[in-house]
């Protein structure tokens, strides 16, 4: 009997090959038969890695005829964000400044994941140095939205979410720093979650804004991202991220715990922001209903300086990133201009030549930004608003233990038709406000808008550090839908569904 | 009041990038916009309250111990890997001061 990996969850591939239903090398070719007959329409990644897979699994199988007990996610293929280390790999960030780097070192969250038996099928395009919402600035190419190839996939991490919506992989690691999962999560119809600041390990993540950025995972259900959330937290906090804090890798645990009697806070200002589309409006309330009828309590907050958010964000993300950038001047690493008479003529030179457009944007506004006289007027009020919207959570974490709100303001637009790159900045109102504040937030698909027959999502943002029950309520989300026969959980693209993956 | 070229030039400058003349105009209307929409933030600016430069208040400096890492230094030809140029086991680099045109 032919069984097709689309079929199949990360929990069900690890306990298939755990069981000896099918093997991890049978797995490892499914998915990159899978990328073999889809990729080439999606284009979700910039590398695609066979060799490494095929290793890989080869290793548990290995393990597994040894008679030792497997790790929790062994044999499940997952792809990884082109700014994250890999040995073996070329790290780009999509940009032409790394087009060529070899990763040194295996970054913390990869290597977390590799040992818990997952199976690397390759590098997950993304925008240049993440600075975008569509992963339409990748210096390569674009990527298409499983749903419809025609439109964008969201960004920064458009490639992993991409890839894990058309079933190219069963999980997936990306970075947020404004959205960058859980805004490409929701337009490809999958699960993202941005954990709390500092839960998961930096090391080895190409930075952008130091105070802002967080890994997290993609996947097609909640509970492969709560399995996925422990790979990335077992080991305790890591020596090589100063920002790492050690978290219990108790999220599977308590993925399906009972939600009734918990407290979810809604904001009736915030569904009148102008720009929300209907069908998204529709698709919060719809997540609001789902956990009502599950005992839980909603309750309506304010967060009153949220107006704030956008503005914040733009002045600290550009700044760090300026900071952050730095570092590329073409003489250790990264794209060289070459005949250049000093230092720096070639410095500029090769910025010039291998940052692109918007990479050039961000870091000149962070330049402007940090500039004597203009630091205090901008940077210094950002971090002032940081500390009000800080305490609007806080005052609201008081009262619930999660807010439910909207991710994207619409379904998966065009390319192109964002082209402004100040109303794309727009679009991040609703994600960006708690990489500002550190908590944690989750993309729940909700099922396809009436309007754009497209992915529409939720979003749930948690109290610091209590990421484990906020998967709970995004667990109830999901449930809750799926009972009511709404939802995508599990679903691949249905344009990809079938194309190769067959388990041999 | 709006920034000028002229002033986007030395912004360039600072930054180390080599902005051609095209670039130049194009960013110094982003900047303009990108400024603009930051306004709102003004108003904070004489709020009595500290600012938060970090997320998740209480996270204090984490110091290692001043001693070699032989976990993550990197052997000399791994970190010269990925150089564009070096010689002898050294980044090499163009002429520091001047250099002719």
């Amino acid at each position: 009997m032919s069984e097709n990996l689309d079929s199949l969850t990360a929990a069900q591939i690890a306990s298939g090959v755990a069981s000896g239903d099918f093997s991890a090398v049978e797995v490892a070719r499914a998915a990159l038969d899978a990328i073999d007959s889809r990729d080439a329409q999606v284009r979700a990644f910039l590398q695609v890695t066979p060799e490494l897979a095929l290793a890989a699994a080869e290793e548990v199988d290995a393990r597994r005829a040894a008679g030792e007990e497997l790790p929790p996610l062994a044999g499940v293929p997952f792809a990884i964000k082109d700014n994250m280390n890999l040995v073996g790999t070329r790290t780009t960030c999509a940009s032409r400044m790394l087009e060529t780097y070899e990763s040194p070192y295996t970054a913390t969250c990869v290597r977390r994941m590799l040992d818990a038996g997952c199976v690397p099928v390759g590098k997950a395009n993304m925008d240049e140095f993440a600075f975008g919402s569509s992963t339409e600035s990748s210096a390569f190419h674009p990527t298409g939205n499983p749903w419809d190839p025609d439109r964008v996939p969201g960004g920064s991490s458009g490639g992993s979410a991409a890839a894990v919506a058309a079933g190219m992989a069963a999980l997936s690691l990306g970075s947020d720093t404004g959205g960058s999962i859980r805004q490409p999560a929701a337009l490809c119809g999958v699960v993202g979650m941005k954990p709390s600041y500092g839960a998961v390990s930096r090391y080895g993540v190409v930075a952008f804004g130091s105070s802002l950025d967080q890994v997290g995972p993609f996947g097609r259900t909640v509970e492969d991202v709560a399995l996925a959330m422990d790979a990335l937290v077992a080991g305790g906090s890591d020596a090589f991220d100063g920002t790492s804090r050690a978290v219990e890798a108790s999220f599977r645990a308590h993925v399906n715990d009972d939600v009734a009697g918990g407290r979810v806070g809604v904001i009736p200002e915030l569904m009148r922001a102008p720009g929300l589309a209907p069908e998204v409006a529709r698709a919060v309330e719809e997540a609001a209903d789902a956990l009502a009828a599950q005992g839980v309590e909603l309750i309506e907050v304010d967060l009153p300086h949220l107006d704030a958010a956008i503005a914040a964000y733009y002045a600290i993300g550009p700044a760090e990133a300026f900071s952050n950038l730095a570092r590329f001047d073409g003489v250790r690493y990264g794209y060289r201009e070459p005949g250049c008479p000093n230092l720096a003529e070639q410095s500029a030179k090769s910025r010039a030549r291998g940052f692109g457009a918007e990479a050039k944007r961000r870091q000149m506004l962070g330049a402007y930004l940090l500039s004597s006289g203009v630091y205090d007027k901008y940077y210094y009020a950002a971090q002032k608003a940081r500390t009000l919207i800080a305490r609007d959570y806080e005052s609201a974490f008081g009262r619930v233990d999660a807010i439910l709100m909207p991710v994207s303001p619409t379904a998966a637009f065009k390319f192109g038709e964002l082209s402004d790159p100040t109303q794309m900045y727009l679009s991040d109102l609703f994600t960006i406000s708690i990489n500002i504040v550190g908590n944690g937030g989750v993309s729940v698909p909700v099922g396809l808008g009436a309007d754009s027959g497209l992915p529409v999502a939720a979003q749930l943002v948690g109290r610091p550090f209590d990421d484990a029950r906020l998967l709970s309520f995004a667990r109830a989300v999901e449930r809750g839908l799926a009972s009511a026969g709404r939802g995508l959980a599990g679903a691949v693209a249905p344009l990809f569904a079938g194309k190769g993956g067959d388990l041999a | 009041m709006a920034l000028t070229e002229d002033d986007v030039r030395g912004i360039a400058e600072y930054a180390t990038i080599a902005l051609d003349t095209e670039e130049l105009a194009a960013m110094t209307a982003y900047l303009n916009d990108a400024v603009d929409m930051l306004e709102p933030i003004l108003r904070y600016a004489a709020e009595d309250v500290e600012p938060t430069f970090h997320p998740m208040g209480g996270s204090a400096n984490v110091m290692r111990p001043d001693a070699p890492d032989d976990v993550r230094a990197l052997p000399q030809d791994e970190a010269l890997a990925n150089a564009g140029s070096r010689r002898d086991g050294q980044f090499l680099v163009p002429s520091i001061l001047g250099g002719e045109r």
